[in-house]
């Protein structure tokens, strides 16, 4: 065993005169100042004189990782390994997707935009693997910066994995919007769930106008997407997911028009896939038929009391589909 | 005196049947039928003669008797070692009763009145002959006809013998090819009148060979006026089958569809058509086999009739059908006496003659072969189809122990 | 920039020529200094965004006829009527034509508050399409919107609840049309003009109506009046068929007519398959060897599965125009744009013509192509493909090449294959063939049953394949099939040959021995206009 060259109460000194907190220092100082003590004195940083303005430090995650890296080639074939080896063999055992209006894309060429609801945090993987060839290789998405960037291993575990840029929810931040322009620009597809958050009932979340920001900022098409089911797949509060059945319906592309602005071509996001919704719970003529007649339900559900919402959320055929008691 | 013969022999059973089932009239090698030299047959009691016989057809129950897929069922009514050969055309060499010495054509069926049974069964006082009750009995050895009894030899030789009642006197400008026709052709008329065809009615003949062509034939000049459906396997049945009446001649898997489009029917099976709601008034099997009986019975209409004129055996067929569709399975075998349309009663062997003679059956006999080549000769018969052939007979007028006394 | 098609003298240096032969290819060298190859011209450019053209078109209408949003009224009855199966050839990629067009018109129904509207797939006396054919033709999207409620439908040409008399034509024909479709406020037609046939009033007049209307176009008579079926103007098939135009619309039956055209992209510009429409002497090394190849496999596999992967091939292409509005001003426009793809300048005509026959046939997708449709594809379909006068003189030997199988579909063609035991083994003339069998078979309650309840073609379709026959087997001097099955070329009424050579030396009989060849190279598709 290699012989510590100084004695503790020698290290002690040696720390105490270090720049560090003094109330830690202080704590240090007692001859009994334990390992941990000192180590603990060592990580703190030091207290900073009256008058004096010290730098605010610029963080390296959250808002402000840099996710170049994961748009390199090695990144991105490691990204498809994990994706064709372990996301889509877990996606397709829990959730079992069922994919339409795929055909719906088959005229479009280049960049785009896919705007879907938010339900539960397998709507990533899910879309991840339902979004259709050449954009599933080439795509990017939106992931909340607070959440998914927040320390120096998740950043790099959402970056790599699910290829995300973080995005501030409650601001606009310049270096979201320029890396995502950047991209879309670059010939890459981006994946946003414009709610901002997962829904906390199921009923959507009004749609901000990120999505339609940058749609009309970068002249890309918005492809709006309706998620179905992955709520029962990994509903927001459970710690494991289980299987059900989920589905991706993929809309018609939709360019924003000269009179658009943000706030108006948002909502139409929004119309598009209520529509959607409409379409799978009806059928594509009837959900037609009420989008001209303008009463297409509410992604958001009826304002009333929760239970209300949660009432008519589940519908009847949901309220007889499962039973909370045992079977007599 | 040469003759192939039929001997008991359960080996010989054993191969013939085994080899059959490689190749039809596989039988004739290994199996119990033998050229031997023998002793002619003595004349078993009054009214009996020497014939020689001159041609004589082999037909297709004697072929499944070489190959030894004939039915048990024969067991007690035949004798054994016989000599084939009961399609005979012979020499009469001396005059018998009314008969002048000349050519005849031999009624084989032993019935009571050859087996000196006095008084005669009922059958054979009706004139039906081929019911006689007493096949197997009185003064003669069990046999149903003459060429499946050990005392009255057979056609397949030089010599035989025959009692007086049998005989049928040739007219002088009948070919023997012709004369030889008389015996099956007999066969045919009996089933053809049997089958009782309404006028417009539907027939259907399974099977083109001999039997089905002569029923063909038989069916135009006696039976009322009604539809025939033939069905052959072979171009040269195709044509014969045309030549002889049939309105129609169909390929053995197009025969459902044929039926189904002539009847107007409806059928069961989307397309693929797995049972017809109605069918043929009539169907006359001329095959006999397993699947020409199931056959018969899938395109007959409900109430119909089906006919069997060809030799069955032990057959396995679902007679559901049947019994739901009310339908009337019947057998005619040999001939005997027949009422004519008309009312008329005549014995199916003039009958016979008389088609013969207007329909050219002579024709139908494609090739003969001398006794010693009897194993190319069967086969040539179990064969006769695919080759083009109708019938094959022995051909012994030029046997040279013939001649000898 | 696409090659327009071109004819091409054959030469010493010519490589041998690909003959298509049902599910498999032959390679054959034509005889230097007397033949020629007729080439089909290189895909066109499809349209840049075809729902853009489809809407369009819609909004801006051809001919007298308002705007589609004009003529779509709340409470109005809406009949969209729209091809079958037949079309197109093969089967293209999803998204199909129909589900483009029917998609786009829902929409301005929709917004224009349409509640009561009917989809039916015209198909007239043809089988009836599976939910999987209608779920490609339709799309998944108004499938299941419309079917599960009884609101897309089949045509039924034998329902007599179902059809409504319209009236006669001057020359006295029956007009009789899909009893819904004609008590609609508006019919509107969504075709896929794949050839110059289709379309016009043939589109409503033939596909919605019904046998007792048919047989007044659909016979010998109008067929050897028809040189040739594909030149509208030269039709007999269809000026009749414009007659009982004259009839619907005189009636008040209303028809938007929405015609749309696609190019010759059959086998695609990359794979395995595009080889096919290349010209030989461009053939890659990848070309040649995948030519190699699947020659090879195709060879070594049973007839089943080469018929699977044949019939699972989806062709890519693809919408070049699309018109809409008044039916005639339409055709006219549609007729110019088909002729833009097809039409290839042929000088004269020749001794003999070749061709090789593909796999398909309009009445034989997703199922087999038996000798009576071997018959119609070469003497009905290509034969009649040209303009002006046939590639080959009267009474001159057309050599066809396909395997010809003894081999019918029991569920789609049950009267074809009683048509071929019974008819053709008596007679193999179109006019005793209408005279003494027609009838019966028309009229036979099984081939009825299964045509309405099953997927069969109706009992005198086979029929009127042969018909289709009758102007090629009155111009024809002899018919050769190469590497048929010998029976059933026989009883078609032709000459089998087992290699090009012999059909050569055969039709030297007739028409001697330096005559003049000129082969078709079709598919891709071509139509010969010869001067």
């Amino acid at each position: 065993m290699a012989r510590i060259p100084l004695n503790r109460s020698q290290t002690t000194a040696v720390v105490k005169r270090l720049p560090i907190n003094r109330m830690v220092a202080n704590t240090v100082g007692r001859s009994s100042a334990s390992v941990s003590r000192i180590a603990r004195a060592l990580l703190t940083e030091p207290t900073v004189p009256a008058g004096v303005h010290k730098e605010a430090k610029v963080s390296k995650v959250g808002a402000n990782y840099d996710t170049d890296w994961a748009r390199t080639y090695p990144a991105r074939f490691a990204r498809l390994i994990i994706r064709t080896t372990i996301m889509k063999p877990i996606v397709d055992a829990l959730a079992s997707p069922s994919l339409e209006g795929v055909d719906r894309l088959i005229d479009l060429d280049g960049p785009v935009i896919f705007a879907a609801n938010h339900r539960s945090h397998a709507d990533t993987p899910l879309m991840m693997t339902a979004v259709p060839e050449p954009w599933r290789d080439r795509l990017f998405i939106g992931a909340a910066a607070d959440y998914w960037f927040t320390n120096r291993v998740l950043s790099p575990f959402s970056a790599l994995v699910i290829g995300a840029i973080p995005v501030e929810r409650k601001k606009v931040s310049r270096t979201a919007i320029d890396t995502s322009l950047e991209l879309l620009a670059d010939g890459w597809s981006m994946l946003i769930f414009p709610e901002g958050a997962r829904s906390p009932d199921g009923w959507a979340r009004e749609f901000t106008s990120g999505a339609a920001f940058l749609s009309i900022k970068a002249g890309v098409p918005v492809v709006p997407v309706y998620l179905l089911g992955t709520d029962e797949v990994w509903s927001k509060g459970n710690r494991l997911p289980r299987r059900a059945q989920a589905t991706v319906v993929f809309g018609s592309p939709i360019m924003p028009t000269a009179d658009d602005d943000n706030r108006s071509f948002a909502l139409r996001i929004q119309n598009a896939v209520a529509l959607l919704a409409d379409e799978h719970s009806s059928d594509w003529w009837q959900a037609r038929r009420r989008a001209a007649e303008g009463v297409t339900p509410s992604l958001q559900g009826p304002p009333a009391d929760s239970w209300r919402r949660a009432w008519a959320r589940s519908g009847p055929e949901r309220r007889g589909g499962r039973r909370s008691w045992p079977a007599v | 005196m040469k003759a192939l013969r039929f001997e008991r022999s359960i080996g010989r059973f054993a191969a013939a049947n085994i080899a059959s089932r490689l190749a039809p009239g596989g039988g004739a090698k290994v199996g119990p039928l033998r050229l031997r030299d023998i002793d002619a047959p003595a004349l078993p009691g009054e009214g009996w003669v020497e014939v020689l016989p001159r041609l004589a057809g082999i037909c297709g129950s004697d072929l499944a008797t070489i190959d030894a897929r004939s039915s048990r069922y024969f067991e007690p009514i035949v004798s054994f070692p016989f000599v084939p050969g009961h399609e005979v055309v012979a020499d009469l060499p001396a005059p018998i009763g009314h008969l002048a010495a000349g050519r005849v054509v031999i009624e084989p069926v032993l019935g009571c009145v050859t087996r000196g049974i006095d008084p005669v069964c009922d059958a054979c006082a009706r004139g039906d002959l081929g019911n006689c009750e007493r096949i197997a009995f009185g003064s003669i050895e069990p046999g149903l006809q003459s060429g499946f009894c050990c005392d009255t030899g057979g056609g397949w030789s030089t010599r035989m013998v025959a009692h007086s009642s049998q005989l049928h006197a040739v007219p002088e400008d009948w070919t023997d090819e012709a004369a030889v026709m008389v015996e099956p052709t007999a066969c045919a008329v009996h089933g053809v009148l049997a089958a009782d065809v309404a006028e417009g009615d539907l027939v259907v003949v399974l099977g083109s060979g001999a039997l089905g062509l002569l029923t063909i034939a038989a069916l135009r000049r006696f039976g009322r006026p009604c539809t025939i459906m033939a069905v052959a396997k072979h171009p040269t049945q195709h044509q014969l089958a045309l030549a002889l009446g049939a309105d129609s001649v169909v390929l053995p898997h197009e025969l459902t569809r044929a039926v189904r489009r002539a009847t107007n029917s409806l059928a069961l099976g989307d397309g693929d058509i797995i049972r017809l709601t109605g069918g043929a008034d009539h169907v006359i099997d001329c095959v006999g086999s397993e699947a020409s009986l199931t056959e018969a019975l899938s395109v007959v209409r409900p109430r119909g009739r089906v006919t069997m004129v060809g030799m069955p055996g032990q057959v396995h067929v679902d007679l559901t059908g049947l019994w739901q569709r009310e339908i009337t399975l019947a057998g005619a075998y040999a001939y005997g006496t027949e009422t004519l349309p008309s009312g008329e009663r005549r014995r199916t062997f003039d009958l016979a003659f008389e088609l013969v003679a207007a329909a050219e059956l002579g024709r139908l006999v494609t090739a003969t072969y001398p006794l010693s080549q009897y194993e190319a000769a069967i086969t040539h018969a179990a064969t006769a189809g695919a080759r083009g052939a109708v019938r094959i007979a022995f051909d012994l007028r030029n046997e040279k122990e013939r001649d000898r006394a | 920039m696409p090659r327009p098609g071109f004819v091409l003298d054959v030469d010493r240096s010519t490589p041998p020529i690909l003959f298509h032969h049902g599910e498999g290819f032959r390679l054959e060298r034509l005889p230097a200094g007397r033949s020629r190859v007729i080439y089909p011209a290189e895909p066109i450019e499809p349209l840049k965004n075809p729902d853009a053209a489809i809407r369009h078109a819609l909004v801006n209408p051809i001919g007298d006829s308002e705007p589609l949003t004009a003529l779509l009224k709340p409470g109005m009855k809406l009949t969209i009527a729209f091809d079958d199966i037949s079309l197109p050839l093969p089967p293209m990629k999803r998204p199909d034509i129909r589900q483009r067009v029917i998609e786009a018109v829902l929409e301005l129904a929709a917004a224009a508050g349409v509640d009561d509207v009917m989809l039916i797939a015209a198909l007239a006396l043809h089988r009836r399409m599976t939910e999987a054919e209608l779920r490609h033709a339709v799309g998944d999207r108004v499938y299941d919107a419309f079917a599960p409620h009884g609101l897309l439908l089949n045509h039924d040409a034998e329902d007599p609840d179902n059809l409504l008399f319209i009236g006669t034509t001057e020359k006295g024909e029956e007009v009789e049309i899909n009893k819904r479709a004609a008590e609609s406020d508006l019919i509107i037609y969504v075709n896929i003009n794949l050839v110059s046939m289709d379309g016009g009033w043939k589109s409503t007049a033939t596909g919605l109506a019904s046998y007792r209307s048919l047989r007044h176009h659909h016979n010998v008579r109008t067929m050897q009046h028809s040189r040739s079926f594909m030149d509208r103007h030269a039709s007999e098939l269809h000026s009749a068929n414009w007659r009982m135009g004259k009839v619907l619309k005189d009636s008040g039956v209303k028809v938007f007519q929405i015609e749309t055209t696609m190019n010759n992209n059959v086998f695609g510009t990359e794979g395995p398959m595009s080889v096919l429409q290349k010209r030989e002497w461009e053939w890659s090394l990848t070309d040649r060897i995948s030519m190699a190849g699947m020659k090879t496999a195709l060879d070594l596999m049973p007839q089943r599965t080469r018929r699977q992967i044949f019939q699972n091939w989806q062709a890519p292409h693809a919408m070049t125009s699309v018109q809409a509005g008044e039916v005639e001003a339409v055709h006219e426009l549609t007729t110019a744009n088909v002729y833009k793809q097809h039409l290839v300048p042929v000088e004269g005509q020749t001794d003999i013509m070749t061709m090789g026959l593909p796999y398909i046939s309009p009445y034989n997708v997703n199922s087999i192509l038996n000798p009576i449709l071997v018959a119609c594809l070469g003497l009905g379909y290509f034969f009649n493909l040209y303009r002006g006068k046939p590639p080959v003189r009267e009474g001159g030997v057309l050599i066809m090449s396909h395997p010809t199988p003894w081999e019918f579909h029991p569920v789609h063609h049950p009267s074809y294959i009683d048509f071929f035991e019974q008819v053709l083994s008596e007679t193999t003339d179109p006019i005793r063939i209408e005279a003494e069998f027609e009838k019966s078979f028309a009229e036979d309650e099984w081939y009825r049953h299964l045509y309405r309840t099953s997927h069969a073609y109706h009992g005198v379709h086979p029929f009127y394949m042969w018909y289709w026959c009758s102007h090629a087997l009155q111009h024809l001097g002899q018919v050769i099939i190469v590497g048929g099955d010998v029976r059933a070329v026989r009883r078609l009424g032709f000459k089998p040959a087992s290699t090009l050579q012999d059909a050569l030396e055969m039709a030297s009989d007739v028409v001697g021995r330096d005559a003049t060849i000129t082969h078709i190279h079709n598919p891709p598709i071509l139509m010969a206009d010869v001067h």
